[in-house]
């Protein structure tokens, strides 16, 4: 008997700044949008879990999408992108997310990102609280400096195993060893793209100054990092939630960074938890 | 368990290793291993230990180290360890762990080098 996966993938074309962007998604599901993002210099499969848990895409409708430049999401169309150094920007990346919601139509999605995706998700809460019902910011934190390094893709070295054995400790060691290997089998596919992500990550990014403008009466915001997570510690998610007015941190614990894909039998424990607190702060 | 014993533990569990084993045939270069008090320099060619140097002198050549108090390195040989003791970035990013030397040479041997480390795990460590 062939066994068919109820998640389904498709193309949409849209326009950012310019750049025409093919963009890949995957969807499951049904009920309030649920819009994914991965962590930088990977792709939507870190979501391959989610997708299939009924408990969730009974409630929710699960969008993982891949970044272009990421996965099957190609670099734009009509740029000779090959010529400039790939350098992710927030004002970008922010603006691809919102035109990609838009495209689909989505009515009051949550956004969810891990990483350089948490990241971000803090943006969106500041810059557009009134498109999104919440967002929930996973590994996250208001500055994450040190990780925009030229190690990762030195051409004297294999930059597909550097970037996949780079991030190996970023997960805990208690997560399976399939899903940590699959993590890494993930992370050799993005090592072009890697670098010029964590120029948002670590660079470009920084909300040190903004987290009290956060307006969580529109949108509020649900932090969650695991303790094994050494880019973005525990205490630097705290830290960042409590100066969000109405903040939530919630610690995840055996965990590291990349919990989606690297346990997710685990991170739906914190996942629900963080759905049931934005559902009771915004079902009224 | 004496720094030869752990040194023949050491090499043999890297030896027949299969995650090591499956990609190992260009696994070349030679690392210091500093445990505070102990040092030992590890050479590897082609995916196998082809010496273990447990009494280093001050001439002894080697591409990178990692330099660590004891306390760290006998935290990293937990079965489980504790976090930011869980491998070489994590601890190098928030404990004591220095990465010192040639690194592009450990990252060319990233891959191999980052499973071989996590044998601590199951043979301990000499301090």
């Amino acid at each position: 008997m062939v066994k068919h996966s109820p998640v389904t993938g498709r193309y949409v074309t849209i326009d950012v700044d310019g750049c025409e962007y093919k963009v890949f998604y995957l969807q499951n599901g049904q009920g309030t949008p649920l819009v994914c993002q991965h962590t930088a210099g990977c792709h939507n499969h870190q979501w391959r879990d989610l997708l299939e848990d009924d408990e969730f895409t009974s409630k929710y409708n699960v969008i993982a999408y891949d970044l272009p430049r990421h996965g099957k999401s190609d670099p734009p169309h009509n740029k000779e992108w090959w010529k400039e150094e790939y350098r992710l920007t927030a004002d970008h990346f922010v603006n691809f997310i919102v035109k990609l919601c838009d495209a689909l139509e989505l009515e009051n999605p949550i956004f969810m990102g891990s990483s350089f995706g948490g990241n971000v998700a803090l943006q969106l809460a500041l810059r557009h609280p009134d498109r999104f019902r919440a967002v929930i910011p996973v590994e996250a934190a208001a500055h994450a400096p040190g990780f925009f390094l030229d190690l990762w893709r030195h051409p004297h070295a294999n930059a597909a195993q550097v970037c996949g054995s780079g991030i190996w400790d970023l997960m805990a060691p208690q997560s399976p060893d399939q899903d940590r290997w699959l993590t890494w089998h993930y992370y050799t596919q993005g090592s072009e793209s890697f670098k010029g992500d964590l120029y948002f990550y670590s660079v470009d990014h920084n909300l040190t100054d903004q987290l009290s403008q956060i307006d969580t009466k529109r949108c509020p915001v649900i932090m969650m990092t695991g303790t094994y997570d050494y880019l973005t510690p525990p205490e630097a998610t705290q830290e960042t939630a409590s100066k969000i007015p109405s903040g939530v941190y919630i610690e995840m614990e055996d965990i590291g960074h990349f919990p989606m894909s690297e346990n997710h039998q685990l991170f739906r424990e914190y996942l629900r938890e963080a759905l049931r607190i934005i559902m009771d702060r915004t079902d009224a | 368990m004496t720094l030869s014993e752990w040194a023949i533990k050491f090499s043999e569990a890297s030896d027949q290793d299969k995650t090591i084993g499956a990609m190992a045939r260009y696994f070349t270069c030679k690392y210091m291993l500093d445990m505070e008090h102990t040092k030992i320099i590890v050479e590897m060619v082609d995916g196998k230990v082809y010496r273990m140097n447990i009494s280093p002198s001050g001439m002894d050549a080697y591409d990178f180290a990692l330099r660590a108090s004891a306390e760290t390195w006998r935290e990293f040989a937990r079965p489980i360890p504790k976090p930011m003791y869980h491998g070489i970035w994590s601890a190098s990013f928030r404990k004591d762990l220095k990465i010192e030397g040639n690194t592009l040479v450990l990252m060319q041997n990233l891959r191999n080098f980052t499973v071989q480390f996590e044998l601590l795990r199951k043979v301990g460590v000499p301090v």
